[in-house]
């Protein structure tokens, strides 16, 4: 287990240079008007009205079970963020910590409703966002959140381990 | 009585609201046709992706990497089948995994340093944006999530869930492409990275 994390965070410094590499370039948006419907302004990567607007997606990835899919276009790109889950209480935990996100996804402005297919997050920047806050914090901001989030799922394993095995006991006290 | 028949026949389904009724006009920017906005490309059959491969195997054996991914890179498969593709992202990736990672600058900076060097990088970053994606897809057809899915019999026991072998050896492929990707970056720029997503020219 030691030997496994040792390796795995030497090759996530490379993996979140690429990410944060990608995420500066692709994050060059401009304001661009629906060419569909008149007076309105959307997301083009989620409209996909425009085959034109789109860029080619880009996907960074460590391992089968971790990788990041960035989608670009004129006005928007959507960052989808495939977290490690080794095994199913990392999966359940993961899956319960990315609905508690979501659900309060107003006051996290970034943050898409529904993660894309096969992710688990996901995040939609548009131009009026890049205008109000500033890039570099905004690609600290999704680098920051992936390393916390591996952290903090396998604290969260700890602790349910921990409390496991202390409810097992207790259970089991009276019949010792 | 005949009339209500009719109705439930054709329209009580709501399938029809699924359909895009934006696409089957004309003028419609759905579609616009993307390959009015690359060149023209000759189209590169199996057998000159399969000539490539050997003759960047040969330079390989001989102790020329940089030749060999020079050669890799000049002949991308824009235009091609899906397996013509395929078969040179593996030669790309074979080249790749040969040089050692200590070369790997020195060798990217003689590279973009010759004429035509900043379209090869581009190339080649093309090139591991695709193998990072496509080891991916077809890892990820396999169910991620184990298809027991009873109570273990040993509690919380990782032993038994724990991803097989096979995530370690594409670990060890990405870790490979991931380093080729910073390297790039750091002799070409962001702009390289700028280029792949804006070229219609897709490998």
């Amino acid at each position: 287990m030691v030997r496994l994390t040792a390796a795995s965070s030497q090759s996530l410094r490379p993996y979140l240079q690429a990410v944060r590499s990608s995420l500066t370039a692709a994050l060059c948006l401009s304001n661009f008007a629906s060419q569909t419907a008149e007076r309105h302004n959307v997301p083009e990567v989620e409209a996909r009205t425009s085959p034109e607007v789109l860029l080619t997606p880009l996907t960074i990835a460590r391992n089968e079970n971790e990788r990041v899919l960035i989608e670009p276009s004129i006005n928007s790109i959507r960052i989808s963020i495939k977290i490690k889950q080794a095994d199913e209480i990392e999966h359940i935990l993961v899956h319960k910590f990315t609905r508690f996100l979501t659900q309060r996804a107003e006051s996290f402005f970034i943050l898409r409703r529904k993660p894309i297919k096969g992710y688990d997050i996901s995040f939609l920047i548009t131009n009026f966002h890049t205008e109000e806050m500033l890039k570099h914090k905004l690609v600290d901001f999704i680098i920051q959140f992936m390393e916390e989030v591996d952290k903090e799922i396998s604290e969260m394993k700890l602790f349910l381990n921990a409390r496991a095995r202390f409810v097992a006991e207790s259970f089991l006290t009276p019949f010792d | 009585m005949s009339i209500i028949q009719q109705h439930t026949a054709a329209s009580l389904s709501d399938a029809w609201r699924t359909i895009d009724i934006d696409a089957l006009q004309e003028d419609s920017s759905v579609n616009f046709d993307v390959s009015t906005l690359h060149p023209p490309l000759p189209e590169v059959s199996e057998a000159e992706v399969r000539q490539i491969n050997a003759q960047v195997r040969q330079l390989l054996r001989g102790g020329d990497a940089e030749g060999a991914l020079r050669g890799s890179l000049e002949m991308p498969v824009y235009n091609g089948s899906d397996l013509a593709k395929e078969a040179h992202l593996q030669t790309v990736i074979e080249v790749l995994q040969s040089i050692k990672a200590s070369d790997m600058t020195p060798m990217l900076q003689r590279i973009y340093g010759t004429p035509g060097g900043s379209e090869c990088l581009d190339v080649l970053m093309k090139y591991l944006f695709k193998g990072m994606a496509s080891t991916t897809s077809s890892g990820g057809s396999a169910p991620r999530t184990p298809t027991r899915m009873t109570p273990q019999q040993t509690g919380f026991s990782q032993v038994g869930s724990r991803p097989g072998g096979s995530s370690e050896s594409t670990g060890a492929a990405m870790s490979v492409l991931l380093s080729w990707h910073e390297k790039v970056v750091e002799v070409g720029g962001l702009g390289s990275i700028g280029r792949v997503m804006t070229d219609w020219r897709k490998v």
